[in-house]
């Protein structure tokens, strides 16, 4: 009887352990798998997602899309805005124990600008030169004035890895990255998940409150809130929007929400290739009909339960650069025909492209239905996520659903999709004047002026239309009750430092 | 197993088909096949007169609407009338079974024919390559061509016909094995008939039975790809409707707009059992060893 009795407390007391041990673990349901670990080669969201348990950043942004201090404590920019000097966090040491400071964030930097592969050498392109001034202390030396720096080492290109790792490691570095962050990699299973544990010596470690965060590959949204109900997931992103009255009604989650960066817009071929010789690629008169064709609200309302934000600009509304002047045209089926017509046609073909996802999906359908009004006949053509990526990257598309992330800073965005040699104009289209506005943005550091020369901007690509903006998602996650602290930031990133387990 | 012997193998054509006919007529899993396929056939061709609304007009005004006086089985996602979907739907259900099991016949048959007849080197290319073909699970191959083929009706018909190719294949090859050897074909050989005379008048015919139920069984499994196939998004382009696509939509709101997955999961399943009825009677009824 005794021994029953004591087998039965030992297995209890290793239950009880084992209880513990599971609520010390985050487990989130993460939507992509993420591609390379190293944020000189990431490109996916998925990846940043991640990262922001992985590696600090030498500022981040905060709620509402201000510059504020993580591994550098300060910076001062020069009166001619050709240099940098960061004063850098003392006692910081990467999970390999190695310790950071200016020469590591020398080595972080000519690592980006010159690794073969490196996708992060147009945000640090106007760094000319880093000066390791003191071991806290280091300056960028720039070829121009580059206002929008700071807004970029926000986010990946101000991501630091240790330098004894990056080197050691070269080439299978993205395979156990080793960063400066809260979270220390652990384990990753190519699409299933991704383990991090705690790293005891982050420069803030009083502030994390899970032992391990276990990032699951859910692709599905609606298994990834299934699972988040029962209790299998503990936080789940990028819940879809016809879903948010499920985890509204469910007394055991929260619903975080916030306005994003992100945009979805339509995109026309006007220059890549043979595909760009549709009367839409080659009119911008037909472009604005397209526009006129059809009702951004009904599109939000519709496909998305009216939860996102309908807009006609690249820049969300929450930016201090968006421009309040252009309003988004109300739906005009007259005017749209008469647009046709003056362009001498009365039908006019496209083939629209898109990702075959169910938002996109709809969105797709809603707008085939409203343009055929005015007089489009609008092919849609679904793809299989990886083919639509490289089919878009490649030009290859009439016209094409695009869903950017967006960046704290209006310059990348713009630049990517509207300068001449941006790196997501696929549709190619260039206009040499807004290449001269967003160069001239880009170096202007008076808040007000550089405003202005964006209303410019947002004059031409509104005029030019090389793209429909449709959208900016909100974001949504939903988490378990007994996740406190999660803040949502602009850019939909899951920062884990004050996320912490409740009762 | 008695009436093997007492089974005549080459009655004249005509009063065999009537018998058949009449057998056919006798089997209530045949006949209740036979009516529901029937069904769904005067769907998909009176589909424009039997719809209350056009199958892609949206109503903005009425998004997941529930059933009600207006629309019988409520609407999607895009306020689309779910029913005349599902009518519409029918045609590409259909189509698809229908098509692609003819395209699997007019490449399988003829190249089991042929396997079976000739023998040797013929057979064992044909044959290797049926059994490499047979590897791969239905579903898989149909997926993987279809992926490769872009998303259309026309290439996911493509895709499953060329999948079942090697099943009839098979059927065609083991008939005519047995055929091959009966005394008919050697009084046709010895009578100066040319290969091609004896594999199309004496082979074929006998060889049609089996073939014809198989395909009627193929084309429940062929409506199933179908669908698989358009619930993946390798099907019928939107908007225009397709059974797999309505539920692959309607899976997003199982808890609050059961009716979007109900309708077309239900007509899968009835045209599925429909072939299946309609292939276990036709088996009863021409296949000589039941």
């Amino acid at each position: 009887m005794n021994r029953i009795g004591l087998a039965l407390a030992a297995f209890l007391t290793i239950a009880s352990g084992l209880a513990s041990a599971d609520a010390a673990t985050l487990r989130v349901g993460i939507q992509d798998d993420p591609d390379a670990l190293d944020p000189a080669l990431s490109g996916t969201y998925a990846g940043r997602f991640v990262f922001a348990a992985l590696c600090d950043k030498l500022v981040d942004i905060s709620p509402d899309l201000k510059i504020v201090p993580q591994l550098a404590e300060a910076w001062d920019w020069s009166a001619d805005g050709k240099s940098i000097t960061f004063t850098l966090r003392k006692n910081v040491t990467f999970h390999d124990g190695t310790s950071f400071d200016a020469a590591a964030v020398k080595f972080n930097i000519e690592r980006m600008k010159t690794m073969p592969d490196s996708k992060r050498k147009a945000e640090l392109a106007p760094i000319q030169d880093v000066e390791a001034l003191a071991a806290d202390k280091v300056k960028l030396n720039l070829s121009e004035p580059f206002v929008p720096l700071l807004a970029n080492l926000s986010d990946r290109a101000g991501m630091m890895v240790s330098p004894k790792a990056a080197t050691e490691k070269a080439g299978e570095f993205a395979a156990a990255p080793v960063c400066a962050g809260p979270y220390q990699f652990v384990e990753r299973k190519s699409r299933d998940l991704i383990r991090v544990k705690k790293y005891p010596g982050y420069w803030n470690a009083g502030q994390i409150g899970y032992d391990e965060v276990v990032y699951s590959y859910v692709p599905d949204s609606t298994v990834r809130l299934s699972r988040l109900r029962a209790g299998d997931l503990d936080l789940a992103e990028r819940i879809a929007p016809t879903d948010l009255k499920t985890v509204r009604d469910d007394a055991n989650l929260v619903l975080h929400s916030g306005q994003g960066l992100a945009v979805s817009h339509l995109m026309f071929n006007v220059g890549a290739g043979t595909k760009a010789d549709t009367p839409l690629g080659k009119n911008s008169t037909l472009r604005q009909a397209f526009e006129l064709s059809i009702d951004r609200n009904v599109i939000n309302r519709v496909a998305f339960n009216g939860e996102f934000l309908a807009d006609n600009q690249m820049i969300p509304p929450s930016s201090p650069f968006y421009d309040s002047a252009h309003k988004a045209p109300t739906r005009d089926i007259a005017k749209a025909k008469a647009l046709i017509a003056a362009a001498g046609m009365t039908r006019v073909p496209i083939e629209i492209q898109f990702e075959n996802t169910a938002g996109d999906s709809r969105v797709a359908q809603i707008i085939q239905s409203m343009a055929a009004e005015a007089g489009f006949d609008v092919k849609l053509l679904p793809m299989e996520t990886a083919t639509a990526i490289e089919r878009y990257m490649n030009g290859n598309f009439e016209a094409y659903i695009g869903n950017w992330s967006g960046r704290a800073d209006p310059d990348p965005t713009l630049v990517a999709f509207f300068s001449c040699a941006g790196s997501q104009n696929v549709n190619k289209y260039c206009n040499k004047d807004l290449d001269a506005i967003l160069n001239q943005a880009r170096a202007e550091a008076d808040d007000a002026k550089r405003k202005a020369l964006y209303v410019k901007a947002t004059d031409v690509y509104l005029s030019d239309l090389s793209s429909i903006p449709l959208h900016h998602p909100n974001w949504f996650f939903a988490a378990r009750k007994s996740v406190a602290g999660i803040v949502m930031v602009p850019d939909g990133l899951l920062r884990l430092v004050g996320v912490r387990p409740v009762n | 197993m008695s009436t093997i012997e007492a089974e005549p193998v080459a009655l004249p054509a005509r009063r065999r088909s009537r018998s058949e006919l009449r057998r056919l007529l006798h089997e209530p899993s045949a006949v209740i096949g036979g009516a529901i396929i029937l069904f769904f056939a005067v769907l998909a061709v009176f589909a424009s007169w039997l719809a209350p609304y056009d199958p892609n007009a949206p109503d903005w005004m009425a998004i997941r609407a529930a059933p009600n006086a207006i629309h019988w089985f409520g609407t999607d996602d895009l306020g689309r009338d779910v029913l005349s979907r599902v009518v519409f739907g029918t045609q590409a259900s259909l189509a698809a079974g229908m098509i692609s099991v003819t395209v699997a016949v007019l490449i399988g048959l003829p190249l089991g024919l042929i396997a079976g007849y000739f023998g040797g080197i013929v057979d064992m290319v044909i044959s290797r390559l049926a059994d490499a073909l047979l590897a791969c699970p239905f579903l898989v191959l149909a997926i993987a061509l279809a992926a490769f083929l872009g998303p259309s009706l026309e290439n996911a018909m493509i895709a499953i016909g060329i999948s079942a190719v090697p099943v009839f294949v098979r059927v065609a090859r083991a008939e005519t094995l047995v055929v091959r050897t009966e005394d008919y074909i050697a009084a046709a050989r010895s009578q100066g008939l040319g290969h091609f005379a004896i594999l199309a008048g004496q082979v074929l015919p006998n060889v049609l039975a089996p073939t014809i139920v198989q395909a009627t069984l193929t084309m429940a499994i062929a409506v199933l790809a179908e669908a698989s196939l358009a619930f993946l998004g390798l099907g019928q382009l939107p908007p225009l409707p397709s059974w797999g696509a309505m539920l692959d939509v309607a899976r997003q709101f199982l808890s609050e707009a059961p009716w979007m997955a109900f309708w077309p999961g239900l007509a899968i399943i009835a045209l599925v059992i429909g072939f299946n009825l309609i292939g276990d009677g036709l088996n009863s009824a021409l296949n000589p060893r039941h």
